[in-house]
C-alpha cells in the first residue's frame, strides 16, 4: 500500500557554528503521515527545510519518484509537489488571505473577485472557513495557520510537511488539524509531521522517525512502539525525577485583584484577573500563547498600566511604579523573549547583568561603573550557574540559548527578591538547560519567594506548580490545587471550556466564552 | 593581538590606501600624474610648521561634528544635523563674543562663549530627539531639514542683526581680541580649541565606556526593547543623546568663530557635518578613532586645498578622496564579517575533528 | 493666483517623480539614502547631455544611466553586502558630489562665462490646454510634469493591482514569504532600487534642464530630502506622494513668489526655510500606518 515517493539519502548539513544534520536517510511514503520526533535543536526542521530548498544540503541527495532531483529553492521543492508549513508563518500581516496565498502563483493584473472566488471554493474543499478578503492581522492563530496551509493546497502539493503545527494552538484545535491530516493523507497525499511531543505522534503518526543530535536514531512503525520506549530514544539518558516538597503556605506577597489590562491592538489582554500567590509558593499559569500571558508578566513588571485592578506586592500597592520602582521593590521577571527583552546580545555577559541595576548605587560611584565589582559579581554567576563561556567579557550572542538563559535567571533571582515572574522559561533549550532552569526554580521557591511560572509546556506545568491557573482570552479560570487538576481538565480550560462541575453529562451546559477561537466551530 | 583588532587596524589601513589611489587614478584624466601629484601632497604637509599646524586646525571642528554624529549612533539614532548645530553654535559664539568682548576680562568671556555655543547646538539638536521622543518622528529627516533651517536662520541674521557696521556684506564685524582662543603655537594658526576638542574626545570616550549614562545609551542604541524591560526610558535617552551630541557640534562653531575665522560669515565650513560622519564612519564611532580620522581629513583638506592652487588639481579631489575612503571603510565592515565568520566556521571545524 | 498654481504644479514634479521612485523602493524593503546625490547627479547628467549633444532625450537618457549606475553602487552594498543603509548611502552622496565637480573640471575646466542651455519648453496639450484656468495649470506643461502626474496613479495601480505591485509589497513587508514562494528578493530589491535611481536622476534633471538652465553645486539644496519625506507623508502610496508634491510645489512657488515681489515685512530667509520646516511639521502631525515591516533591514536568510 506505501509506495515511496520521496527519499533522503545521506543528507548531511553544517551551519557556521553547528552540525545540523549529519548523513540522515530516510523515506517518505505516499498515503502515510510520517513523524520527525525529536527534541529542540535535534536537526528536524533543517532537514525539512533542506527538502523543500530553504537551504542547500552539503552533502547527499533527494531522490523523488526514483529519480535524483536537485532541489535549489522553494521553487524547485514545489514544482515536485512539496509544501512547508512552518513553525512562524511566512505570512504577511498587513495583507489580505487573498493577496498572501496568491503571492507567487498568479501573473499579471490581479481580478481579485475571480481570484477570491477561487481562493474559496478551495478553502470549502478542506472544510476551511475563511474569507478571503480578511486581513492577516485580525485572524486567530489557529485560522492564519489554515491559510498557511490553503496557500500550499493552491499549489496542488502532493507531502505536506508540518513543523510544530500545534505549538500554537489549544487542544481542541489541534484536534481539527489532525482531521484535515488524515482526510489529506487519504487522498494519497503525504505529511511528514515534525514535533516533540509524545503523545501527539503517537496519535497521529503511521510511522515514526526519532532524531537527536542530527542524526537518524530510529525509523519504526508506530504499532511496533510505544511512548516509553520513543522518549529514551529521543533523550538517551534517565532524567532524575525531580523531588519536590510541599509546604504550608503563609502570608500572602503577591495579591492581584480584578486586573484589566488593554492590549496592544486596543483589545483587553486581561479582563478582570484575580488570583494571590504565597510565601514559597508556585502558581503555575498554563494556557496557548496569545491568551494574556505576556501581557500578564508585563503589567505586573510595570511596562503596562491597568485600566483596573490593584496589584499588591506584600500589603502595598504598586500599581503606580513604573518598572524601575518595581525592580527596586524586588520583582524579577524572565521575559519569553530573552533574546529581545532580557538580553543585549552585542554586550559582554558582565554588562548584561547590569541591565536593570544600572541605576543602583551599590554599581556605580557617581555614575562612574564599578567595574571590578561587577566583574567578580559576573565570574560568581558564571561558576554558580555553571555558564559554559569563553569568559566574563564574551559577548552573550556567543553563547548557547541554555547558558544565556542561565544568565538571565542569574541575574533576575537576584533581582526578584519577593516575586520572580517566569514566562516561558524553557523555551528552546535542551533538557540539560532544561533542567538546570525548574531546579533553580524550585530552589528560589524554597528561599521564600512567591513564584508565577507562566508556561505553555502542561508537563512543566504540572511538575513545578503547587497550584495551577489557566489563561484564556484574558481570563483566569480556576485555580486549582495541583492535586486536583489533570490534562484533560486544564485542556479544556485552555479552550475556553470551564464546567462548574466536571461530569460528562453536563459538557453541553459549558460555559462557552466569547473569544476569538469561537470563529471556527469545528470541535 | 586580538585577531579582530588586527583585521580592523589592516582593513582601516587599506581602505585609505585604496582610498587615495583610486582618487590618483581619477586625476589621470587630468593629464596629472597622481604620483606626483600625492608626493606633493605629502611634502606640502611638512614644508613649514605652519602647514603642519593647519592641519590640526583643520582637524579641530571635525573631531566635534565626528563626535556628534557618533554619540547619537551609539544610541542607534542619526544626527544628520550637525551642520546646523554648528551654524547655531556659531551664531551664539558671535554674538556672545560682541556682546561680552571687552566687557568682561578675555578668559571669563571665552568660558561663557563656550558655554552659550554648546547650549545653543545642545538646544537646536534636543529639538530633534524631543520630537523623536514626543512623536516618534524620524530622527534622520528631521536633523536633516533642520540644517536647512538654521542655515536660513543664520543668512537672516548675517543680514540683519548681525551684520557689520558697514553694512555692506552679509557678514559680520570682526570680534575682538581678547576673546580669540589663544594660539598656543608661535608662528602658526593653532589654537587651543584643537587641544580641547581631543579632551572632550576622550571625555566622551570616558562619557560612553565607563558611565552609568552612557552605559544606558548604549543599551538603548543596541536594544530598546530590553531596555525597555530595564526601566530605561529610552525618550528620555534620546533627548539626552541628541542634547550632548548637538551640544558638540556647536562647539565646532565657537572654535570656528573664536578660533580660527574671528568673525561670522556666509559659506564657511559648509561641509564640515558631512564630513563628521565620514569620519565617524571610519573610526567605528569610536572617540579615540575620531581623533585620528579628524586628523587624517584635516591633512587631506590642507594638502588638497595647497595642491588646488600650486598644480592646477582641482580642490574638488579632496571630496573625492574623502568618498572613496568612506566607500572603502565601508566594504571593510563587510570584508571584516567574513573573515569573522570563515574563523568560526575554522573553529568549528577543529574542534569537531577533536 | 493662475501662474501661481501654475508654477506649484512645475515645481512638484521633481518631488513627485522622486518620491514615487521612492515609494516603490521603500515598499520594497529599500530606503534610497542615496537619493540626494541621484538627484545631483541626474542634475549634471542632465546639463552636461544637453549641453554637449543639443539634445534633450540624450541629456534626459544620461541623467538616467549616471542615476542607474549611483542607485546600482548603493544597491549592491546595501543588498549584497548587507551593510548600513544610511551610512552607504551618505558616503554615497559625498562621493558624487565630489565625482561631479572632479569632471565638471575635466570636461569644461573652469569656464570664464556661466555655462547655460536653454531651458525645456512647455508642451501645451491641444485642446485641453485651451480651457480656461485648468487649461493653463494642468495641460500646458512641461514633457516632465506630465510624465509625473501619470506616473503616480500609474504607479498606484502597479503597486495595488498586479502581481508585481503584490511582490514588491510583500518584499518590504516580509521578504521571508516571497523567499518562500520561491521567488529571489534580493534581486527584486535591486532592480527595484536601479529603475528608482534612473527615476530619480530624470527628476534631479528637472532643476537643470527644465527649470533654470544652469548647473551649480548647490542646485538641489536637499530637495532629494523632500521627496524622499514625501514618500513617508504620503504613507507610502503614489496617490499620497501626488497630494504631498502639491503641497510642496505649493509652498516653494510662494516662496519664489514673495521672493520676487520684492519684500513683505517677512524676511525672505523664512520662505526658503519654509518648505523645511512644513516637511517636519508634517512629519510630526503624521502617525505612521504603513510603514513597509521590514524598511532598511537587510535579508538574512536563517542561519
Amino acid at each position: 500500500m506505501k509506495e515511496p515517493f520521496i527519499e533522503l539519502r545521506n543528507i548531511s548539513k553544517y551551519f557556521a557554528r553547528v552540525i545540523a544534520n549529519k548523513d540522515v536517510s530516510f523515506t517518505i511514503n505516499k498515503g502515510e503521515v510520517l513523524a520527525l520526533l525529536g527534541e529542540n535543536g535535534a536537526g528536524k526542521s533543517t532537514i525539512m527545510k533542506a527538502l523543500y530548498g530553504l537551504y542547500h544540503a552539503d552533502e547527499g541527495e533527494f531522490i523523488i519518484d526514483n529519480e535524483p532531483c536537485i532541489i535549489n529553492s522553494p521553487k524547485d521543492a514545489m514544482r515536485m509537489g512539496i509544501g512547508m508549513i512552518q513553525q512562524h508563518f511566512s505570512l504577511i500581516p498587513a495583507h489580505t488571505v487573498l493577496e498572501n496565498i496568491v503571492l507567487g502563483n498568479e501573473k499579471g493584473i490581479l481580478d481579485r473577485k475571480k481570484l477570491a472566488e477561487k481562493v474559496y471554493s478551495l478553502s470549502q474543499k478542506y472544510n476551511f472557513n475563511i474569507d478571503p478578503n480578511s486581513y492577516i492581522k485580525d485572524l486567530p492563530v489557529g485560522v492564519q495557520q489554515k491559510v498557511e496551509i490553503l496557500k500550499a493546497l493552491y499549489q496542488d502539493v502532493k507531502l505536506l510537511i508540518m513543523d510544530e503545527p500545534t505549538a500554537v494552538l489549544t487542544p481542541q484545535e489541534a484536534i481539527t488539524l489532525m482531521d484535515f491530516v488524515k482526510d489529506f493523507v487519504k487522498r494519497g497525499h503525504s505529511v511528514v509531521f515534525i514535533s516533540h511531543k509524545l503523545q501527539e505522534v503517537m496519535h497521529i503518526a503511521d510511522r515514526i522517525i526519532v532524531m537527536r543530535n542530527g542524526i537518524v536514531l530510529g525509523d519504526i512503525l508506530k504499532k511496533d512502539t510505544n511512548e516509553k520506549d520513543l522518549s529514551k530514544l529521543m533523550v538517551g539518558k534517565d532524567i532524575p525525577v525531580l523531588k519536590k516538597t510541599t509546604t504550608q503556605f503563609s502570608e500572602t506577597i503577591l495579591k492581584v485583584e480584578n486586573l484589566t489590562v488593554a492590549g496592544k491592538q486596543g483589545h483587553l489582554a486581561l479582563k478582570n484577573v484575580s488570583f494571590t500567590i504565597g510565601k514559597g509558593e508556585i502558581l503555575g499559569i498554563a494556557g496557548v500563547s496569545g491568551n494574556g500571558q505576556q501581557e500578564l508578566g508585563e503589567t505586573l513588571s510595570g511596562l503596562y498600566l491597568t485600566k483596573e485592578g490593584e496589584i499588591y506586592l506584600e500589603n502595598q500597592p504598586i500599581n503606580s511604579l513604573s518598572v524601575k520602582e518595581r525592580i527596586d521593590a524586588g520583582i524579577g521577571y524572565v521575559h519569553a523573549d530573552r533574546h529581545t527583552a532580557g538580553l543585549v546580545l552585542d554586550m559582554s555577559l558582565s554588562e548584561n547583568l547590569l541591565l536593570k541595576t544600572s541605576f543602583h548605587k551599590e554599581w556605580s560611584n557617581k555614575s562612574f561603573i564599578k567595574r571590578k565589582k561587577l566583574n567578580k559579581h559576573a565570574e560568581k554567576i558564571v561558576q554558580n550557574y555553571s555558564v559554559k563561556t569563553s569568559g566574563i567579557d564574551e559577548q552573550m550572542k556567543g553563547l548557547s540559548g541554555g547558558n544565556q538563559q542561565k544568565v538571565v535567571l542569574g541575574r533576575e533571582v537576584e533581582i526578584g527578591t519577593k516575586l520572580i515572574i517566569f514566562d516561558q522559561p524553557t523555551r528552546g533549550l535542551d533538557l540539560g538547560a532544561i533542567e538546570y532552569v525548574h531546579r533553580t526554580i524550585l530552589e528560589e521557591r524554597n528561599k521564600g519567594k512567591c513564584i508565577l511560572l507562566i508556561s505553555t509546556e502542561l508537563s512543566e506545568i504540572f511538575a513545578l506548580s503547587d497550584r495551577i491557573g489557566v489563561l484564556y482570552d484574558g481570563k483566569l479560570l480556576r485555580i486549582m490545587d495541583k492535586e486536583d487538576a489533570n490534562t484533560e481538565s486544564i485542556g479544556l480550560l485552555m479552550a475556553g471550556i470551564n464546567n462548574i462541575e466536571a461530569n460528562s453529562d453536563n459538557i453541553n451546559t459549558k460555559d462557552k466564552l466569547p473569544g476569538r477561537e469561537n470563529t471556527n466551530n469545528e470541535s | 593581538m586580538n585577531p579582530k583588532i588586527k583585521d580592523l587596524i589592516i582593513t582601516t589601513f587599506l581602505s585609505i590606501l585604496f582610498g587615495m589611489i583610486l582618487s590618483g587614478l581619477l586625476l589621470l584624466f587630468l593629464d596629472k600624474n597622481p604620483i606626483t601629484a600625492f608626493g606633493k601632497l605629502f611634502s606640502f604637509l611638512f614644508r613649514d610648521g605652519y602647514t603642519f599646524a593647519d592641519i590640526f586646525v583643520k582637524a579641530t571642528p571635525l573631531i566635534f561634528t565626528a563626535l556628534a554624529f557618533a554619540f547619537t549612533f551609539k544610541a542607534s539614532l542619526f544626527n544628520i544635523g550637525a551642520q546646523g548645530q554648528f551654524y547655531m553654535g556659531a551664531v551664539a559664539a558671535l554674538s556672545v563674543s560682541h556682546l561680552l568682548g571687552g566687557i568682561i576680562p578675555g578668559p571669563v568671556a571665552l568660558i561663557i562663549i563656550f558655554l552659550s555655543s554648546l547650549l545653543a547646538g545642545g538646544v537646536w539638536g534636543a529639538l530633534v530627539g524631543f520630537v523623536k521622543a514626543k512623536f516618534n518622528a524620524n530622527d534622520f529627516l528631521v536633523s536633516m531639514m533642520s540644517v536647512y533651517i538654521a542655515l536660513a536662520f543664520m543668512n537672516y541674521l548675517l543680514r540683519t542683526v548681525l551684520i557689520e557696521s558697514k553694512h555692506e556684506y552679509p557678514q559680520s564685524d570682526p570680534i575682538l581680541k581678547d576673546v580669540f582662543l589663544p594660539i598656543f603655537v608661535n608662528g602658526t594658526r593653532l589654537h587651543t580649541g584643537f587641544l580641547m576638542a581631543v579632551v572632550i574626545a576622550v571625555l566622551c570616550w570616558i562619557f560612553l565606556y565607563k558611565t552609568t549614562y552612557g552605559y544606558r545609551i548604549r543599551v538603548v542604541g543596541m536594544n530598546p526593547i530590553a531596555a525597555k524591560f530595564a526601566g530605561i526610558e529610552a525618550g528620555r535617552i534620546y533627548i539626552l543623546a541628541f542634547l550632548i551630541s548637538g551640544g558638540l557640534a556647536g562647539l565646532a562653531g565657537f572654535t570656528e568663530v573664536n578660533g580660527v575665522q574671528h568673525m561670522l560669515v556666509q559659506d564657511f565650513n559648509t561641509t564640515i557635518g558631512a564630513e563628521g560622519i565620514g569620519i565617524a564612519i571610519l573610526a567605528n564611532a569610536n572617540p579615540i578613532g575620531i581623533i585620528f580620522g579628524a586628523i587624517l581629513f584635516g591633512a587631506l583638506k590642507v594638502g588638497g586645498s595647497i595642491l588646488g592652487q600650486t598644480s592646477g588639481i582641482p580642490s574638488s579631489i579632496i571630496e573625492l578622496m574623502e568618498g572613496f575612503v568612506m566607500l572603502f571603510v565601508i566594504l571593510s565592515y563587510y570584508v571584516r564579517r567574513k573573515l569573522e565568520l570563515r574563523r568560526e566556521i575554522l573553529k568549528l571545524k577543529s574542534e569537531a575533528e577533536v | 493666483m493662475i501662474s501661481l498654481l501654475t508654477r506649484a504644479v512645475l515645481m512638484s514634479t521633481p518631488i513627485l517623480l522622486g518620491a514615487t521612485a521612492e515609494v516603490f523602493a521603500e515598499r520594497a524593503g529599500m530606503m534610497i539614502i542615496a537619493i540626494e546625490g541621484i538627484f545631483l547627479i541626474g542634475a549634471w547628467g542632465g546639463f552636461v547631455g544637453v549641453y554637449l549633444t543639443q539634445s534633450y532625450l540624450l541629456g534626459f537618457l544620461l541623467a538616467g544611466v549616471l542615476g542607474v549606475l549611483a542607485a546600482m553602487l548603493y544597491g549592491y552594498i546595501t543588498i549584497y553586502l548587507k551593510q548600513h543603509q544610511i551610512v552607504t548611502g551618505i558616503a554615497i552622496n559625498i562621493l558624487i558630489a565630489g565625482l561631479i565637480a572632479f569632471f565638471h573640471r575635466v570636461i569644461f575646466g573652469i569656464p570664464l562665462l556661466p555655462l547655460t542651455i536653454e531651458p525645456l519648453k512647455t508642451l501645451p496639450i491641444p485642446l485641453l490646454s485651451k480651457i480656461p484656468a485648468i487649461g493653463q495649470i494642468l495641460f500646458n506643461q512641461n514633457i516632465l510634469t506630465y510624465l509625473a502626474f501619470i506616473g503616480a496613479p500609474l504607479g498606484f495601480f502597479i503597486l495595488f493591482r498586479t502581481s508585481t505591485g503584490l511582490i514588491i509589497r510583500s518584499t518590504g513587508e516580509n521578504p521571508v514569504s516571497v523567499d518562500v514562494a520561491g521567488l529571489k528578493v534580493e534581486r527584486i530589491r535591486f532592480t527595484v532600487t536601479a529603475i528608482a535611481g534612473f527615476v530619480g536622476a530624470i527628476a534631479g534633471s528637472f532643476y537643470s534642464v527644465a527649470f533654470l538652465g544652469m548647473f551649480s553645486n548647490t542646485i538641489i539644496g536637499g530637495r532629494g530630502w523632500i521627496a524622499f519625506a514625501i514618500c513617508f507623508l504620503g504613507n507610502w502610496n503614489p496617490l499620497g506622494a501626488l497630494i504631498g508634491a502639491l503641497i510642496f510645489g505649493l509652498a516653494e512657488a510662494i516662496a519664489i513668489y514673495m521672493q520676487s515681489s520684492g519684500g513683505t515685512f517677512l524676511p525672505n530667509e523664512l520662505f526658503i526655510a519654509l518648505p523645511y520646516i512644513l516637511t517636519i511639521v508634517l512629519t510630526i502631525s503624521r502617525k505612521n500606518f504603513n510603514v513597509p515591516a521590514k524598511l532598511g533591514i537587510p535579508y538574512q536568510k536563517e542561519n
